[in-house]
């Protein structure tokens, strides 16, 4: 399985990852995750993240090898059952005195860069592929720095999106490691503003089109009304639903359109020392529209699509990515693992902060 | 019983394989030999770690010294551990998602539940949210919604001192029947454009009439009908109660799915579909039946509110009725006006007999 001819030094070897999940077969594993996660009051969901992500994880393939995830889920149901009496907590000191909200958000701003570290490294120590581990080690200052003040930034300055996106990018990729070699990204922030530029140019483009599109639909139904005194079943507030559904979407197109430019450019630019290169190839129109066509059947099938919805993501998005190495591939050694508890990682999940690259 | 099971066998600390056969010789012993029999290894069943049993996934032997073996063939290392006396994890989970009877039964369950908190939990903790937060949020809520709306499709009002003053005395007379009271409510008169007659209540009680609406009413009940209406929106916090509602079915599908990031991109889209569906349209209903119970309290009949919407309804899409919509918003006028209608005669305790008459909706699983 593991056996690849050996590459005489400086010749390149392209290593394509590969996904082999299939929909029917994740659709069952999740069915039942939902049902047993209900009927155990959600005692088991933290069974069934272990299994999703196992079944995900073990479905990814590089260079012949699972990657691998090992999270003990005794230790993510504990950081559920923590980071829901802290909610209950909360809810009940806010009952009794409003003024505690206060508090709880400031406890909140000062616990989230320590959260988000806590979160990436739990994933992290916990993936493998082939024996060799994963590590996150930012600091809480320079999460600090890249969640809250750069993201304030953002927010109250408009123009800084793209150079925050390329701050978050830099914290999640070069605080990485993997077997005690870390990973480096690097890439000039004009290229993130010019895919911005793009994003909004579409969005845009989608704008006024949607208004011709509309426009044109009022005319049709006016005229077929006048002439045929024919009325399509559709009332004022059905136009706002039909509205919102298409914005919706759209917005999604446009939003994984970015993302996608912005991750190949990201990805493609990132080393792992040892002699080895990263790269992403989407297309980040293909991506955009299995996204977009994922969301409609999600919600056309009252979300009994979701299943197959990730296996067919993730299976063109892994098939893009592929490490190129210059070096051994299997020169490496784990790093030492230190315990790390589950209770970052499982706050951040469950009051979602949508972490993530 | 000895079973053979092939696989591949990892040196301690080594990245690359060598293919392998494992066996149990004797009791509480997993042997791991070499193609040519040569043996690789052998331990005790306490020192063996292995993988629970996940769809075709790879099962990996750790063993203590740091080495491992690795095997696609799941059936076969679930019987090796058996005659090795170990657990086999994941066999059983494994076992209900392969069975396509436990897979509808659990289908069944995930539906059944995801309508009950839909249907049951959504709307009650909405309710809950709603009124314990609505003073606070109430009046900058109603400020900015009717400042949007001042700016996107109101004018001022044309009505006359006169017309103002007599929609007053309506309006407090009605007020002074309905739960918050005289004071708990404020009438806002403006001009309805391409709206036409048409009346909302805002969350800190504003409520705003159109010129075109009380140009319709020919008898002072209809308009009274259509005050206690817009009340009870009030009353209930339906506005926020909406918004709130929207906000938690994408927490809820996120609790449900274990999964943030693809939830993520349905929040973008979601809110604004369960605003615009039928599924807060529930409220429509609890409006009528208490606007109805406010009319009968004034000693008016709530027939009178049904011959309101009856004539704008006609007036809005011409000579024929405004058939049923493919989505559904409101529930049919036909229907709404003859539930009013029926209302003349007392409450009608709940939604069940309009549901059974086809105004389907989530909320006719609910008792509201």
């Amino acid at each position: 399985m593991s056996d690849l001819p050996a590459q005489p030094d400086g010749a390149p070897t392209v290593h394509k990852l590969e996904f082999h999940g299939r929909g029917a077969e994740y659709f069952r594993i999740w069915i039942v995750n939902v049902a047993l996660s209900v009927i155990t009051l959600g005692v088991y969901s933290a069974w069934a993240k272990v299994r999703t992500q196992r079944y995900f994880y073990g479905n990814t393939q590089l260079a012949g090898n699972s990657f691998e995830y090992h999270a003990n889920p005794l230790r993510i149901l504990l950081g559920r059952v923590i980071a829901l009496a802290l909610f209950l907590l909360y809810s009940l000191s806010v009952v009794i005195a409003p003024i505690s909200f206060g508090i709880w958000i400031l406890i909140l701003a000062a616990a989230l860069p320590w959260l988000a570290n806590s979160s990436l490294r739990f994933t992290a120590r916990n993936s493998s592929w082939r024996n060799v581990r994963f590590n996150f080690d930012a600091t809480y200052f320079e999460a600090f720095i890249a969640y809250a003040v750069w993201s304030a930034a953002a927010l109250a300055f408009f123009p800084l999106v793209p150079f925050t996106r390329r701050v978050h990018d830099y914290f999640y990729i070069n605080h990485h490691r993997f077997g005690g070699r870390n990973f480096k990204t690097e890439f000039t922030a004009s290229r993130v503003y010019g895919i911005y530029l793009l994003g909004f140019i579409l969005i845009v483009g989608m704008l006024v089109v949607g208004l011709l599109a509309a426009f044109g639909l009022m005319v049709l139904i006016t005229k077929l009304h006048a002439m045929a005194s024919v009325s399509l079943p559709l009332g004022p507030n059905d136009f706002t639903f039909i509205a919102f559904g298409v914005f919706g979407l759209g917005s999604a197109f446009v939003t994984n359109f970015v993302t996608t430019m912005v991750t190949n450019v990201a990805i493609s630019n990132a080393t792992l020392e040892g002699g080895f290169r990263l790269q992403s190839k989407a297309s980040a129109l293909r991506v955009a529209w299995i996204v977009t066509t994922n969301v409609l059947l999600t919600l056309l099938t009252l979300g009994l699509f979701y299943p197959f919805a990730r296996v067919r993501l993730a299976r063109y998005r892994m098939a893009k990515y592929a490490v190129i190495a210059s070096g051994d591939l299997e020169a490496f050694t784990s790093e030492a693992l230190e315990g790390q508890s589950a209770i970052g990682e499982e706050i951040a999940g469950f009051f979602d902060f949508g972490f993530g690259l | 019983m000895s079973d053979i099971l092939e696989g591949r066998y990892f040196y301690p600390g080594a990245a690359r394989a060598v293919p392998a056969r494992a066996s149990v010789p004797e009791k509480r012993t997993l042997h791991i030999a070499d193609e040519s029999g040569q043996a690789l290894a052998q331990v005790q069943r306490r020192d063996v770690t292995v993988t629970a049993r996940l769809a075709r996934l790879t099962r990996r032997f750790d063993l203590a010294d740091g080495a491992r073996f690795e095997t696609d063939d799941n059936d076969g290392a679930d019987a090796l551990l058996w005659q090795l006396g170990k657990l086999r994890r994941g066999r059983f989970t494994d076992g209900l998602e392969k069975a396509w009877p436990v897979v509808a039964l659990a289908l069944v369950v995930t539906v059944a539940a995801g309508v009950f908190f839909v249907a049951q939990v959504i709307p009650r903790m909405a309710e809950q949210i709603a009124q314990r937060i609505a003073p606070e949020v109430a009046h900058p809520m109603a400020e900015q919604t009717l400042m949007a709306l001042d700016r996107a499709a109101l004018y001022p009002t044309t009505l006359g001192a006169a017309d103002q003053a007599r929609a007053t005395a309506l309006f407090e007379r009605t007020a002074a029947h309905a739960k918050g009271g005289i004071g708990g409510y404020r009438l806002v008169f403006r001009n309805g454009g391409r709206i036409g007659p048409n009346a909302f209540g805002l969350p800190d009680g504003t409520i705003v009439m159109t010129d075109q609406l009380w140009k319709a009413v020919k008898n002072p009940a209809e308009i009274e009908g259509v005050f206690a209406h817009e009340m009870s929106h009030v009353d209930h916090a339906h506005q926020l109660q909406e918004v709130i509602e929207a906000a938690l079915v994408p927490a809820a599908l996120a609790i449900f799915t274990g999964d943030v990031s693809q939830v993520g991109q349905m929040s973008a889209i979601l809110p604004g579909l369960i605003l615009s569906s039928s599924y807060s349209r529930g409220f429509e209903q609890q409006a009528d039946d208490d606007g109805a119970a406010t009319l009968r309290r004034m000693g008016e009949k709530p027939s009178h509110m049904a011959d309101l919407l009856e004539r704008l309804d006609a007036q809005v899409c011409g000579k024929k009725a405004c058939g049923r919509s493919w989505i559904g918003d409101h529930p049919a006028t036909a229907l709404r006006a003859a539930r009013l209608r029926q209302e003349d005669k007392g409450a009608i305790p709940d939604v069940v007999q309009d549901c059974l008459k086809g105004t389907f909706s989530l909320r006719c699983l609910g008792w509201k």
